[in-house]
């Protein structure tokens, strides 16, 4: 099993990337189950999501605490949360970064500059969709194909538009992770 | 019929949108939220063009409301949570003292005070004794499945008996899973159009639910009568609920009880932790099983008790709390336990409130408990990994 952790901050769409990673995954035929941590949430406070891939029905629930990868949104939160609890040398964490962070973790860490993609293509600081490129990259849990029709999906209610633009930024950031 | 990676919400509106109801009185409470306003969006969008949707000012109102559509005859659907469905309480008896077909499904949450937005399952224990048929579902394919088999149980001349599907709020309600939905021609084929026999109509007036003295007792023993004939048309709809759909529920859940010499009693969604714990234990030699309470109401104590005739010790893991008694369902599971020749030792462990996780080894840790507990032939009561007697 696979199994997935994203930290955000409440409105950066921590939840919405577990949904598209979970679809993309549904879509290739896989056992899917996603979620996120809430409460009365609010905007900008720490939040996490989660996904749970396998081939065959999928009987844990609730937090994951050992991850395979873990994705950051924002890397303020290295500050307040421990992001990579959890994560062994065969795990992966990858990071919204502009640079190489600092991390005292065995897992391989990989960073992407997802907000200049954002600000770039879609002109706001929306890297919820943008980050699952890196991760369609450096694994092979979702493919690209996957991860382009589960974004078309989950973002249906939106103009074309935006979510031509959220394609063409995932791209991107498959490019030049 | 689709297969969509959904939410529990999803999936209880999902129920609601195949049976086509003629009416959905609604009143937003988290985490119940996301089922209305995906039935809501239904609405605009015209997938639900026979069904009148209503915001209520209170759950009190979308009780009251319900009831006034259910007793002239049409098909009601509805959903709350927690607070919600305490500020209903008193009506729920209305509901099922008239014998009013009403789906509500009841999304778990614990009680104030102090304030939590998680589940724990007093909320719909404290509705235990209002007359309603209650199911407790494990995951989103049962939550949708158990909506469409209400209304039939709910309808049929036997029961006539309001149902509530309840799931357990967050780990089912905001979590997706793969559901297979099915086409509205099985549906239909499953569930045929409504035609209510008892109802008020403009040609024939009755009054119902009126004061009465000395048949209250027999109203209330037709009822008691009436959700024990649930249990046979439930075995009935479950036939041919498989015939249509191909799945197949039985009144309890049993997962590897042939050999079984521990059992855990467990409900709702920690059930599947629980199982995965299982089959770890397993691995080790422990034999271990665990008996899901689906059904609450009726009570499906003869089932119970069938189903636990060769183990040796029981653990009733309760997500609710009784204070000054103890877990809910623990009295329950004993006391249908009493009359049969093999009598397991039992104990009791209170797990869950307010939505503490419920991790595999906590399932554990309770399993080596019970081991221990059967070893020294003494049952304990626990709480938190605390004692207390």
């Amino acid at each position: 099993m696979y199994k997935i952790r994203i930290h955000g901050r409440g409105g950066q769409g921590a939840k919405k990337a577990a949904k598209i990673i979970g679809q993309a995954a549904f879509d290739m035929g896989k056992q899917v189950q996603d979620f996120a941590l809430y409460g009365a949430e609010r905007r900008g406070a720490p939040v996490m999501s989660f996904v749970r891939i396998d081939d065959n029905p999928i009987l844990e629930r609730g937090y994951i605490d050992d991850p395979d990868v873990v994705i950051v949104l924002d890397k303020a939160l290295l500050e307040i949360v421990n992001v990579s609890a959890g994560l062994d040398e065969n795990g992966l964490l990858i990071i919204n970064s502009e640079q190489e962070p600092v991390l005292d973790t065995p897992a391989m860490v990989k960073h992407v500059d997802a907000t200049t993609i954002a600000l770039e293509i879609i002109g706001k600081p929306i890297f919820n969709t943008i980050m699952l490129g890196a991760l369609a990259k450096f694994t092979n849990i979702i493919s690209k194909d996957a991860l382009d029709r589960a974004v078309e999906e989950e973002l249906s209610k939106y103009p074309d538009k935006i979510i031509k633009a959220n394609k063409d930024a995932v791209k991107k950031c498959y490019e030049v992770a | 019929m689709k297969h969509l990676l959904i939410t529990g919400n999803e999936a209880a509106a999902w129920g609601a949108r195949l049976i086509k109801p003629h009416f959905i009185p609604t009143f937003p409470i988290t985490p119940q939220t996301e089922c209305i306003e995906t039935l809501a969006r239904w609405k605009v969008e015209g997938d639900l063009p026979d069904t009148d949707f209503e915001r209520m000012e209170s759950e009190h109102s979308v009780m009251s409301a319900a009831i006034g559509a259910a007793a002239v005859g049409v098909r009601v659907f509805t959903a709350t949570s927690s607070q919600g469905l305490m500020l209903m309480h008193e009506v729920l008896y209305i509901a099922s003292g008239m014998r009013l077909p009403i789906v509500m499904v009841n999304i778990s949450r614990g009680l104030s005070a102090p304030v939590t937005l998680w589940s724990d399952h007093n909320d719909f224990l404290d509705q235990r004794d209002s007359g309603w048929i209650m199911f407790h579902a494990e995951n989103n394919q049962e939550v949708l499945d158990m909506v469409l088999q209400g209304y039939r149980i709910a309808e049929d001349p036997r029961v006539l008996l309001p149902v509530m599907v309840n799931m357990d709020g967050y780990v089912l309600s905001f979590t997706d899973e793969p559901v297979i939905i099915p086409s509205y021609e099985d549906v239909k084929q499953f569930l045929p159009a409504y035609d209510p026999q008892h109802t008020i109509t403009s040609d024939r007036p009755v009054t119902v639910g009126p004061p009465v003295m000395d048949e209250y007792t027999d109203y209330k023993a037709q009822m008691h009568l009436a959700s024990r004939n649930a249990l046979t048309v439930l075995d009935e709809v479950q036939n041919d609920f498989e015939k249509i759909f191909g799945r197949r529920y039985h009144t309890v859940d049993e997962f590897m009880l042939d050999d079984a010499e521990l059992v855990l009693i467990t409900q709702g969604s920690m059930s599947t932790t629980a199982k995965a714990a299982i089959l770890e234990m397993r691995e080790e030699g422990i034999k271990v099983g665990l008996l899901r309470l689906r059904v609450i109401r009726p009570w499906p104590g003869e089932i119970i008790c069938k189903a636990l005739q060769n183990v040796k010790a029981i653990a009733v893991i309760d997500r609710n709390i009784a204070p000054g008694k103890g877990g809910i369902m623990l009295p329950e599971i004993v006391e249908s336990l009493y009359h049969s020749i093999n009598r397991p030792l039992v104990s009791g462990f209170i797990v869950g409130l307010g939505g503490k996780p419920q991790t595999e080894a906590k399932i554990k840790e309770i399993t080596h408990k019970l081991a221990n507990d059967l070893a020294s032939g003494r049952p304990r009561i626990e709480w938190n990994d605390v004692e207390v007697s």
